[in-house]
Parts: C-alpha cells; sequence; structure tokens
C-alpha cells in the first residue's frame, strides 16, 4: 500500500481526522509536560535575575550550565519573585498538597491563594494534583506505548521478514556449514552465560562484552574448523539443503501465542526487586512482537513474487541487501495497521498493569495508577472519570486509525 | 482423530516448556524459600544457638527437597562440584558461588569455609561473632580486612592464604555438562503435578487444590456465560449488520462496537462499580463484594436471583469486550462471503433471506470466529484477573495476584500451568471446529496454511 494512500484514508473522515487531531495533541502534552504542569515557573525573575527553573530536571541530568537557579529549602510557590510566568496547572505529578488532601472536588471550594492555583481536576487523599498526573500520565502513556511497539517491531520485522522473504526455500546452505554454525550458536551462548561471563565477571568496565563477542565468534569458527570441516568430507554432508525458516517462525509464532503471556506477567512481575518503567516495556515488546511478524511475512510472501525482486537478484544483489533495501520498505503499509492496534493494546496493558500495581515503581504516575486510587474512594468520581477518558480516546484514536488503514 | 493426535503433539511440548519456564522462574527469583518453612521456635534460635538454627533449617529444606538437584541436567564449569546443591543455605551458598567465581579452587574454598563455619557454630565469644559475620562475606578485599581485624585461629587465616594463592579462575573457562538423573527437583515437582499433587500454599498452608477447585469454579462460571453470550449475541448481529451492510442499523452497531471495543474494561468495572453498587451516588443497585450467601434451605429462585443479582456487572464487563470483538470479527467474515456468486444463486432460486444467511453464508463465514474461540480464552481468563478484583469475586484472578505478591510459588505454578492447560485446550477446541466447518482441514494434500494463516 503506498504512504499516500494510507495518509488519504487517514483523513478521509471526520471522525478518522479528530481522532489524528487528538493523537497530535497526546503528542505535544507529552513532550512538553513539564512546561504544562509544574511546581516551578518557566520563567522567574528572582532577586534581580532571570531564572528558567522549568529548566531544573533537565538541567540536573545534562549538568551544564545552571540557569534554572537553585531556591534552597522553599518552593517556588512560596518565593518572593518579583514577577513569574507560570505553567497553566501549577502542581508537578506526585507533589503533596497538605492543604488540599483528602479528595478534594474540583467544584469544590478549595484551600488556595490566586484562583490560578486551583486544582482543576481536583486531588486524592495525599494532596496530589489529578490533572498533573493526567499529563504526565500521558507521557508514560505514550513512552510505553512507542518503545514497547519499537522493540516490538524490531523482532516482528526481523522474524517476519525472514521467513516471509525466504519462505522454505529461500535460505540455503550447505549442511555441515549449516549444522556446525547451528550446534555453534547454541553451545556459544550457553558458554557466554555459564563459563565466559562469569570468568570475566570481576574484569573493569565494558571490556568485556567485545570480548565475550570474539569468543562467540571464535567459538563458531573453531565449531566449523572442527565439525564442519572434517564433515565436508561426505558426501551427505556437503549436500545442499535449505533452511525451513518460514516453520520454524511459524512454530514460534504459534508457540508465543499459545502461551498465557498475560497470566505469567502478573505472576512474575511482582517479584522482581526493583521495577522500572525499562522492565514494563521490554516485557511488553517482547510478547507482542507476533501479530507483526506475521503481517510482515503474509506481506512479504506476496511481494518475493514480483518481478523487481527477480530483478535485483538478476542484477547481483546479495540477498540480505534485497530483503532490507528492496522488500521490506514495500511492506510496511500493512505494518502500520499491526503497529497502530498494538500501540493501543500496549497502552491499555500498562495501564491495566499499573491498575493492579504491578510493573511500575510505587511513585511513578500513570492513568492506570490514578484510576486504581478511584477504588479505594468511590465517591471521588474525578478520580475514576479523567484518567479513564484519557485511555478510552486515547485507544480509540488509535483503534479508528488502525481501522481506516485497513 | 489423528489430526487431533497430531496438534496435541505440537501442543504438548507448548505445556512441558510452560512448565519448565514457571519453575525456572520460581528457581530464579532472589528469595530465600526455607525460610517460611522454619517453625518459629528455631527461627527465634538464628541468634543466640545458630548450630541449632542450621539444623532445623537443613530439615526444612531437605523436607522440600531442596537439596536436589534443580534439572536433569547442568551446563556449568569444571570449577563447580558435583554436589553443589547439598549446600542448603541460601545465603552461604550464595556467598560461596561468589567467592568460586573469583578463586575457581573449590577444595581450597571448602577447607577455607568450613574452618569459619567450625568456628561460627561452636564458639559464642567475639571470635564466634567474627566467624559469622565472615560466612556472609564475598568481597575478598573486605574478607582480609576482617580477617587481618579479628583474631581467628591461624588454621582458618591460612586456610585464606592458601585460597587465594591457589586460585586457578582457569577451571571456570572449561565447559562441564553433568547429568543428575531423576532425582532432581523439577522432576520431583512434575510427577506430583502430573499425580494431581499441587503442593501446599507457603501462605496458608492449605492444599493448593483445596484453594484453586472453588475459585476455578468461579472463573470457569464467569467466563463461561461471558464466551456463551458473546457468542450467542454477536453472531446474528454480525451476520445481519452485513447482510444490511451501509443500512442505519449497521452504522449504528458498527460505531457502537468500535466504541465498546475501544473502552476498557476495567474502566467501565471501576466506573460501575462506584456508581452503581455504592451508595454514594444515590444509585445502590447491585452488591459490592462477593458471590452472594444463599441460605441452604432457600430454593432455586432465590438462590437464582441471588447469584444473578451479584454476577450481573461482572458478566457484562467481561462480556461487552469480547462482543465488540466478536460481532465486527463476524460481520468481516460475513462480507466478505456476501459478495460470492453462491450467496446470489441461493437467492435467484427464491431462498428467503434468513434461509441463505443461516443455511449458506454463515457456516462459511465461521471460520475466523471458530479460531478466535483459541484466542478468546486466554484473553478472558486474564480480563477476568482486573474483574474478579474490581469486584471481589474469590475467583483465580484474585487468587494468582495475591499469590503472587506474597511468593507463594505452589499457587502461582498451579495457577499458571492450569491456565496454558486451558489455552491449549482452546486451541484444540478451535481445531476442532475448524473441522467440524471445513472437512478439508487436516486432510494432507489441503493448504491448511492457506486456510489458517495463525
Amino acid at each position: 500500500m503506498r504512504w499516500s494512500r494510507i495518509r488519504n484514508s487517514i483523513r478521509s473522515t471526520r471522525g478518522r481526522r479528530w481522532a489524528l487531531g487528538y493523537l497530535k495533541v497526546l503528542v505535544i502534552v507529552a513532550i512538553f509536560s513539564s512546561f504544562l504542569a509544574n511546581d516551578r515557573p518557566i520563567l522567574a525573575s528572582y532577586a534581580g535575575e532571570i531564572r528558567f527553573p522549568v529548566f531544573r530536571e533537565i538541567g540536573e541530568i545534562f549538568s551544564g550550565p545552571r540557569p534554572y537557579g537553585d531556591l534552597p529549602g522553599r518552593s517556588w510557590r512560596k518565593a518572593e519573585t518579583d514577577w513569574a510566568v507560570w505553567p497553566p496547572v501549577r502542581y508537578s505529578a506526585g507533589e503533596l498538597d497538605f492543604a488540599n488532601n483528602n479528595y478534594v472536588s474540583p467544584f469544590e471550594e478549595q484551600k488556595i491563594e490566586t484562583a490560578l492555583e486551583r486544582h482543576w481536576l481536583g486531588t486524592d487523599q495525599l494532596g496530589r494534583d489529578t490533572l498533573a498526573g493526567l499529563i504526565r500520565g500521558c507521557r508514560i502513556a505514550l513512552l510505553v506505548g512507542m518503545v514497547a511497539m519499537g522493540i516490538a517491531l524490531l523482532i516482528g520485522l526481523l522474524m517476519g521478514g525472514l521467513a516471509g522473504f525466504f519462505s522454505n526455500d529461500g535460505l540455503r546452505a550447505h549442511r555441515h556449514r549449516a549444522w556446525s554454525f547451528a550446534i555453534g550458536t547454541v553451545f556459544g551462548i550457553i558458554y557466554l552465560i555459564n563459563n565466559f561471563l562469569p570468568y570475566a565477571n570481576g574484569w573493569s568496565g565494558w571490556i568485556k562484552y567485545p570480548a565475550a563477542f570474539i569468543v562467540f565468534a571464535g567459538l563458531l569458527g573453531l565449531f566449523q574448523l572442527l565439525f564442519g570441516f572434517p564433515a565436508s568430507f561426505w558426501p551427505w554432508w556437503r549436500k545442499e539443503i535449505s533452511l525451513p525458516i518460514d516453520a520454524i517462525v511459524l512454530r514460534i509464532i504459534e508457540l508465543f501465542n499459545s502461551f498465557p503471556t498475560l497470566i505469567l506477567l502478573i505472576a512474575v512481575l511482582p517479584v522482581i526487586d526493583s521495577p522500572t518503567i525499562l522492565t514494563v516495556m521490554l516485557v511488553i515488546g517482547l510478547i507482542r512482537w507476533t501479530g507483526i511478524a506475521r503481517f510482515v511475512r503474509a506481506e512479504l510472501l506476496r511481494i518475493r513474487q514480483l518481478p523487481y525482486i527477480d530483478a535485483a537478484r538478476i542484477s547481483g544483489f546479495g540477498q540480505l541487501r534485497i530483503l532490507f533495501r528492496h522488500a521490506l520498505p514495500n511492506a510496511l503499509g500493512p505494518v502500520v495497521v499491526a503497529l497502530s492496534f498494538g500501540v493501543a493494546g500496549a497502552i491499555l496493558l500498562e495501564a491495566y498493569l499499573s491498575f493492579l500495581s504491578i510493573g511500575l515503581p510505587e511513585d511513578q504516575v500513570s492513568w492506570g495508577s490514578l484510576l486504581q486510587q478511584s477504588r479505594a474512594q468511590p465517591a471521588a468520581w474525578w478520580l475514576a472519570v479523567f484518567p479513564g477518558l484519557a485511555i478510552f480516546f486515547t485507544v480509540l484514536s488509535l483503534n479508528v486509525i488502525g481501522e481506516a488503514v485497513r | 482423530m489423528l489430526f487431533m493426535l497430531k496438534r496435541l503433539a505440537v501442543l504438548l511440548p507448548v505445556l512441558w516448556l510452560l512448565s519448565v519456564l514457571v519453575f525456572g522462574l520460581s528457581k530464579w527469583v532472589d528469595e530465600d524459600p526455607v525460610l517460611r518453612d522454619i517453625t518459629i521456635s528455631a527461627a527465634r534460635s538464628v541468634d543466640n544457638d545458630p548450630a541449632a538454627y542450621d539444623r532445623a533449617y537443613r530439615q526444612a529444606a531437605q523436607r522440600a527437597g531442596l537439596d536436589k538437584p534443580v534439572f536433569y541436567l547442568s551446563f556449568g564449569s569444571a570449577a563447580e562440584p558435583d554436589t553443589l546443591s547439598r549446600i542448603v543455605r541460601y545465603e552461604q551458598r550464595q556467598v560461596q558461588l561468589s567467592l568460586l567465581r573469583r578463586f575457581g579452587n573449590w577444595p581450597a574454598l571448602q577447607t577455607y569455609y568450613n574452618g569459619v563455619r567450625e568456628i561460627a557454630y561452636t564458639r559464642s565469644d567475639s571470635v564466634g561473632i567474627a566467624a559469622l559475620e565472615l560466612l556472609l562475606r564475598s568481597d575478598p578485599a573486605r574478607i582480609e580486612q576482617k580477617l587481618a581485624a579479628s583474631p581467628l585461629p591461624s588454621p582458618v587465616q591460612e586456610s585464606w592464604r592458601a585460597l587465594a594463592d591457589r586460585a586457578s579462575p582457569g577451571l571456570l573457562l572449561l565447559p562441564t555438562l553433568r547429568w543428575y538423573g531423576t532425582d532432581n527437583q523439577y522432576h520431583r515437582w512434575l510427577t506430583d503435578v502430573l499425580s494431581g499433587e499441587l503442593g501446599i500454599s507457603t501462605l496458608d498452608r492449605r492444599p493448593v487444590e483445596e484453594k484453586i477447585w472453588p475459585a476455578l469454579r468461579w472463573t470457569a462460571l464467569l467466563n463461561g456465560i461471558a464466551i456463551f453470550l458473546a457468542y450467542l449475541i454477536s453472531i446474528p448481529t454480525g451476520l445481519y449488520t452485513a447482510w444490511y451492510q451501509g443500512g442505519r442499523a449497521d452504522r449504528f452497531f458498527s460505531l457502537g462496537f468500535l466504541l465498546l471495543f475501544s473502552l476498557p474494561a476495567f474502566w467501565a468495572a471501576t466506573m460501575l462499580s462506584s456508581f452503581l453498587t455504592t451508595p454514594a451516588y444515590g444509585f445502590d443497585l447491585f452488591p459490592t463484594i462477593g458471590v452472594g450467601e444463599v441460605a441452604d434451605g432457600a430454593g432455586w429462585w432465590t438462590y437464582l436471583t441471588t447469584r444473578l443479582h451479584h454476577l450481573f456487572l461482572p458478566v457484562l464487563c467481561l462480556t461487552y469486550p469480547s462482543l465488540a470483538f466478536l460481532t465486527r470479527q463476524m460481520r468481516e467474515a460475513a462480507r466478505a462471503e456476501i459478495g460470492k456468486d453462491y450467496v446470489k444463486t441461493a437467492r435467484m432460486k427464491g431462498l428467503g433471506v434468513h434461509r441463505v444467511i443461516w443455511g449458506h453464508v454463515f457456516r462459511n463465514a465461521s471460520f475466523p470466529i471458530i479460531t478466535l474461540l483459541a484466542s478468546l480464552l486466554p484473553a478472558l481468563l486474564a480480563g477476568s484477573v482486573l474483574i474478579e478484583i474490581i469486584f471481589n469475586l474469590p475467583g483465580m484472578g484474585r487468587l494468582l495476584v495475591d499469590a503472587a505478591r506474597n511468593s507463594d510459588w505452589p499457587v502461582v505454578m498451579a495457577i499458571t500451568l492450569l491456565n496454558g492447560t486451558l489455552t491449549v485446550v482452546g486451541i484444540l477446541l478451535a481445531d476442532l471446529g475448524y473441522r467440524l466447518a471445513d472437512p478439508r482441514v487436516g486432510k494432507p494434500t489441503s493448504a491448511v496454511a492457506n486456510a489458517n494463516p495463525l
């Protein structure tokens, strides 16, 4: 499918344009979330100098010059600035506001100094601002959705690409080479994990990883030399065989699909010592690649029959080059469908897990964790309605767009 | 029959792999599995009588079979001994392994470590305390510091020097494959599970079966009703909206089901349980907790209404996502069939709309919806985890989450395996359904790969 056609079909109806618009807004909110909800002003004149307090978090990461300035011991809200430009929401996600704790409703009277300090969407039991949490949750949701699906895309493209492009007859090798390569790979991985890495444990720095790679390559060569080379004198071993890569990949996909992955996730994630958002993204990516692989495989099975692939082959291009430079780029259209549903699924899964308070660190605010707080206090409707709406609209928009491309 | 056996031959290894994976994870987790099994009185002796504690610990570990090798075989290095599994004290094993990785000389390490242990368990003066600390030290620099600072007897000092001098880390590079036979932890656990003994919950010491069966009943009931309702509604809706596609009803249902499909079930459940089961908003229509108590003598009508009252919202929240999904799939499949010539022929020969839909289109369009059963079952089971938690139902999902949070591994492993089995059964049922819907499937010449794009 052509990209222009995909673009046109996404923009064809009003609903789809709304969906696209909503997603764009979401991305902008996610990127600029520090400027939208923060307990520091964006720009402030303090003690006669201009400061950018909002850059503090970023500045601490890069430890460059410090135009954001420090305000030890006091919050910017109470600081006597000459003037200050505040974000629309004057609270950070997770920031406690003791004056307005214990579930303050959006419409209730709040203990605030100016109307601009309102908790527009209320607070939770500890006085954390719901809107600030929503804005931070936006970043988490999109990050999880994109990174997890990025990982899934990488695995899916590779597996689906190999399976579809080579099918069961495309990847050929002499039997002795294939076997010594396969055995060498398996043995090499086991050797690295069980022998080499424990041995190199005391080595300083990163040097053990390139060393491990060299050891692995050496082992592959060794097997080729000790097993492959002698075997090549027998005609049976010298015969050319084709690797049934399509069948293998299909088996792996079936294996993944018949695993109760979610149940496994719920069982295993709580015991991981220090869960980070990266763990969750990695796990989601690792279990959600099969859909993409299936799409890519089906598309490549069609593409590999097309004349231009033959033309490329006759021109003398290598197999892998044809696969990655010529075949795969044309298979990306249908992947958009799988990707769009996949991102929706990943966002849902992250909300699901943080609703169960599994996976993400405790202090990480996300849509799911906000929603979960409403369970403790059913009367706090704002904690149930707004995060839920955010999840719903995001998933709906992604589904609408996936549907449009299909 | 042969076809089913073939499918089973593919799917049974999946279950085996799952069992290895779950068991491996339970072993990989960084926690001491014996600690819960030790009696309180023995646990109290940890400070004043380490030797007695050690004995109690060993006994508990032996009772649980933890002194056996973990698996049938192990890949390791020549530096490791065959008898590593006999060291049952968890922290001590970690320390010894870490030292072994550093020095690679097991006999010298044992001389040193046993010497320290001997002192730690027999002397209660400051030397004994220093030895107890040394037992948990794995950093050579810290050990040397400690040895220099405290007056441990000279044999220990010498054995440490011998270990440091005669280090042979090169042995670590020598790969060794060890075969332990069937006398291992995994084999023991697997045979127990296969003979129906799922073990004892570490949380409340009840047999796992006793905890799982009642929970399974509720989960099966909930999901059974949900699947039944979803198919019951989605098949006719999908068929008729496909037939009258583009009509007002079709557009209404399409939009409605797209919305429902995107509506996260756990949000809907949270909202329903907040708004309809609590007096906070004046709609206290349904009970909040559990499945309802029915007195023994009550008639079937009371029983039914009580259950219905309690299960209405959970079943609703479980049904609607699959319903939306199934309807859309059914509609897609039926739409593809309706364009074909045989439908036109059937209409032209005078068959009524309903006859055509149910007699011709339905059977041919039922293919994808049968496949979906295979993927629907695990999704439903996973989905019912949250529904059970939100509505406080005593089902398997809640049991699993509680068990996982408390590292109650026997329960976690049993539920995961049970889920895997159910998933596999779902896949088998779907295959069987294929076979019934299209007898060509499974025949050697047929293109199963085309019909079943996985």
